[in-house]
């Protein structure tokens, strides 16, 4: 089957499957809930408990999923694009070790935002990312060569060591309960209650997903070598800056909305190149949608398995995502 | 009059500042050249290649193609005139053939325009040049060296370019596989007329397939022309610290370069 | 002289009991006590002993007076060091430090043990501790007079319909994320029981619950009391953030109360005072 046809029956599949998780992933949960109720005009809103639970907890919550499931696979591709290493995660350049470090101090010093439905942790979180990327920037940008993918991943390394010492240190400072919400914040947790703080992350996450719609054929060309995209007519430096930027910016976003889920940005790509192939074209909107319902199906795990309990959604992944490699690496005997 | 080919004038190239790879070379390649440059490691032979190839841009000096500078040229356009084989290339990813030479095409196309049965017919083409149009859905990462060095000449190919570029083509290759790629970049040169220039430490590589040689030495064009002209004993002392015997096979009437002794080591009686 | 010399029998048997008690190497009075723990440190002040207290922990903020003992560190990072150079008789850890009662047993200090649980173990801990520093009496009269103010307060509500409540602990300004709420054990489950109300989450047999809105919606509790530390920022702590599950008795009735103060928390002698403010807010008009 051509290309063409191809991404075509990509996008359609793929963007099916995840809409029909987050079609049927609010019905679910740890109360059951009459859909009737849930779109009965008639009662008012503050009075509908079931509405509530559907369009204040479920929803929001679903739609958060979606937004850091497509993000964190999605920039694990391109990263790993990038670095030439299938291994490479979105975490590994150390954005959401920045992003920690901001949650972290906003969650210890008990900083309030001044906004309703709005905490100071998103936000202290997003801040900690941007600087995380721009010395990991800085310090990868060589004089004349563009950036150095070495570098990168050093720098990446380095902060990542030095931002987990200085969020043990935050955390040994703290007192017992803050401990432990850091330490739960670690673990994820999509429960929104809110649209405000989805809607704060969809502009930079909507940027970067700009900037990956012109990137797969470059991504294709560029993961093969420097080299060989350059004698291809690519502009190497650019691309570098433009996938760095990108996929720096949507986990950022996304780690700040939902906290750092690990696994996603790896195990969904892995899945998604063993059923579409390497090209970019394919792979890229496919993780994008399979994260999105990866996230979600997770989350719904999360919030029903142990009920009345949650388990955090990172450890649901983590879960799921062990084994998986385990598996890949016996296969691959 | 503007000169057809390829031309380096007086190019000078460092990686890092103070350290230079490259000090005024200047090099001339005439369409339909078969031409090799040669000299031992480090001597700058594949950043010459690469400035020829426009993936750099020259300190100093500058590289014309058909008289006119590269730099003044758009990318895309570079890319349709000339394309590059590196050394070696290792995969990442699990690509098949067929998309490794399809990537050939992406030159030709429009920003968000995908390729056609056009393009894909051209990749085929290519494929079938380097005998390796069988291969066309294995995967890259499963072929042997000689295979895909073969395919990754394709990929070259696919192009369309009027130059193909070629960094140590056989360094890591066997023996049957060094004839081939030989025996592909003649064909290729005598049957479509396409400019080939290689960049080599390998001197009967030299002495087989290339028309003309530039001998580079530490960052210096020591000379250039003819191949019977350039493979000298005194040159090749002087570039390589090494006393050859240069003899003619009386089996396929080739040029041999024997090295006998290091410089200053005279052979024992 | 028969007449005098009973008495003294009999100080000397209490004497050699409260000995006795307190184990090998023990003083019958001590007389530098060193307390990490903030309840502990809060009852020996409370008992009167304060003058004997020399070192506190690092987070015993009650009362005013601890603040200017030295501070030996606390649950997790006890600074042994500042705590031998006291020359302490007395030294109050928690059960589950181990390596810190090592390392008080190898340097022969004697130690009082401290264990987290219900309502009622504080008075018995403070029975406990009285006897072990020799101020039986004071303990006991503390001990005393919170049985006696909770046991108030019970009677008070006695008879009223309890509120299902939500006692919540933590949540993150200004929004329903992070919430914990008491589970259906543990002492603030007993504080809220003793008040007068019935837990939500008297089912759910643990001592803290992370709460997401929907749970909080399906209990539908009818007060929600939010208690906490007095930090800064607890002012901004907005209860407007509840008005998104309006669908909660609790906030279409605004029937959410915010309980500060440091007490609060604290499973020390203040804790009558703690049931006695729940109640107020759960039965208002009841009490007082």
């Amino acid at each position: 089957m051509r290309i063409g046809r191809r991404m075509a029956v990509t996008w359609l599949l793929f963007g099916a499957a995840a809409a029909l998780v987050c079609l049927v992933a609010p019905l679910m949960g740890s109360t059951s809930i009459n859909l009737w109720r849930v779109f009965d005009s008639s009662i008012p809103f503050a009075d509908n408990a079931d509405a509530q639970i559907f369009f204040v907890a479920r929803l929001p919550r679903v739609l958060a999923g979606a937004l850091v499931g497509s993000a964190l696979a999605a920039s694990g591709v391109v990263l790993q694009a990038l670095l030439r290493n299938p291994l490479a995660t979105p975490f590994t350049l150390g954005v959401s070790a920045g992003a920690a470090l901001g949650a972290m101090l906003a969650l210890t010093l008990d900083m309030p935002s001044g906004i309703v439905g709005f905490s100071a942790v998103p936000i202290a979180s997003f801040a900690g990312s941007l600087g995380a990327v721009a010395i990991v920037y800085g310090l990868a940008r060589a004089r004349r060569s563009g950036l150095s993918t070495n570098v990168l991943l050093l720098a990446g390394v380095t902060l990542n060591s030095f931002f987990s010492a200085l969020i043990l240190f935050v955390q040994f400072l703290s007192d017992f309960t803050q401990t432990f919400r850091t330490v739960r914040w670690l673990m994820g947790d999509l429960d929104v209650s809110s649209y405000a703080p989805l809607l704060a992350a969809v502009p930079p996450i909507a940027l970067s997903f700009g900037a990956f719609a012109v990137l797969p054929r470059r991504m294709n060309l560029l993961s093969i070598s420097d080299e060989s995209a350059a004698s291809r007519g690519v502009d190497v430096h650019r691309t570098q800056r433009l996938a760095f930027l990108s996929a720096s910016l949507a986990t950022g976003a996304a780690v700040s909305l939902g906290g750092p889920v690990g696994f996603i940005g790896i195990v969904v790509p892995h899945l998604i190149r063993l059923i579409v192939g390497a090209d970019h074209r394919l792979v890229l909107p496919a993780s994008a949608f399979g994260g999105a319902a990866f996230l979600v199906a997770c989350d719904t795990v999360s919030r029903t398995a142990l009920a009345p309990l949650e388990v955090p959604v990172g450890v649901v992944t983590a879960i799921i995502g062990g084994p998986f490699f385990l598996w890949l690496l016996i296969r691959n005997r | 009059m503007t000169e057809k080919g390829l031309a380096a004038d007086g190019v000078s190239f460092a990686y890092t500042v103070g350290q230079p790879v490259l000090s005024s070379a200047s090099a001339r390649i005439a369409r339909g050249g078969l031409v090799g440059i040669l000299g031992p490691n480090g001597s700058g032979k594949t950043t010459l290649l690469r400035l020829l190839g426009g993936l750099l841009s020259p300190a100093a000096g500058r590289v014309t193609l058909d008289g006119t500078d590269l730099r003044t040229l758009s990318r895309a356009i570079v890319a349709r005139r000339m394309a590059m084989v590196p050394q070696e290339t290792q995969l990442a990813f699990e690509y098949t053939v067929i998309e490794m030479a399809v990537m050939g095409r992406y030159p030709h196309l429009g920003a968000f325009e995908i390729e056609g049965p056009e393009d894909l017919e051209i990749a085929r083409d290519a494929l079938r040049a380097t005998g390796t149009l069988h291969l066309e859905s294995r995967l890259f990462n499963t072929l042997s060296g000689g295979e895909k060095q073969r395919v990754v000449i394709a990929g070259a190919l696919a192009q369309r370019p009027d130059i193909l570029l070629l960094d140590e083509p056989t360094a890591s290759l066997d023996l049957a596989y060094q004839l081939e790629i030989r025996s592909i970049l003649r064909t290729l040169n005598a049957e479509r007329q396409l400019t080939i220039v290689v960049s080599t430490h390998d001197l009967n590589l030299a002495a087989s397939l290339c028309r003309e040689l530039i001998l580079l030495d530490r960052g210096r064009v020591l000379a250039a022309g003819p191949t019977q002209s350039m493979l000298e004993p005194a040159l090749i002392r002087t570039l390589y610290g090494v006393d050859v015997d240069i003899t003619t096979n009386a089996r396929t009437g080739q040029v041999i370069v024997v090295p006998v002794a290091r410089e200053a080591e005279s052979p024992q009686p | 002289m028969a007449a005098h010399k009973k008495p003294l029998i009999i100080h000397f048997s209490l004497a050699l009991v409260a000995l006795m008690l307190a184990g090998p190497g023990a003083q019958a009075r001590p007389q530098r006590i060193v307390s990490i723990i903030p309840s502990v440190t809060e009852m020996l002040f409370a008992m009167g002993a304060g003058p004997r207290v020399v070192g506190v922990g690092t987070f015993d903020r009650y009362p005013p007076e601890a603040l200017t003992r030295t501070k030996v560190g606390g649950l997790i990072d006890p600074d042994m060091e500042r705590i031998i150079s006291l020359k302490p008789d007395l030294v109050a850890v928690y059960e589950t430090q181990t390596d810190l009662r090592t390392q008080m047993n190898r340097a022969k200090i004697p130690v009082f043990l401290y264990r987290h649980s219900g309502l009622s173990d504080i008075t018995s801990t403070i029975r406990e501790l009285g006897a072990r520093i020799g101020s039986v009496k004071e303990g006991s009269d503390l001990a005393g007079r919170i049985d006696a103010e909770i046991a108030d307060v019970r009677k008070r509500i006695a008879g009223r319909p309890r509120p299902r409540t939500l006692l919540v602990f933590g949540r993150d300004a200004e929004t329903l994320r992070g919430i914990y709420a008491s589970g259906g054990i543990g002492f603030l489950h007993d504080m809220l029981e003793a008040a007068g109300g019935v837990n939500v989450f008297t089912d759910v047999k643990r001592q803290s619950i992370q709460t997401t809105s929907e749970l909080a919606i399906a209990r539908a509790p009818d007060v929600i009391v939010e208690i906490g530390a007095d930090t800064s920022s607890s002012s901004g702590r907005n209860l407007r953030a509840w008005d998104a599950v309006g669908a909660i008795p609790a906030v279409r009735n605004k029937r959410i109360y915010l309980l500060r103060g440091d007490g609060m928390m604290n499973p020390g002698p203040r804790i009558s005072q703690s049931v006695r403010r729940m109640a107020e807010v759960l039965h208002p008009g009841a009490i007082k």
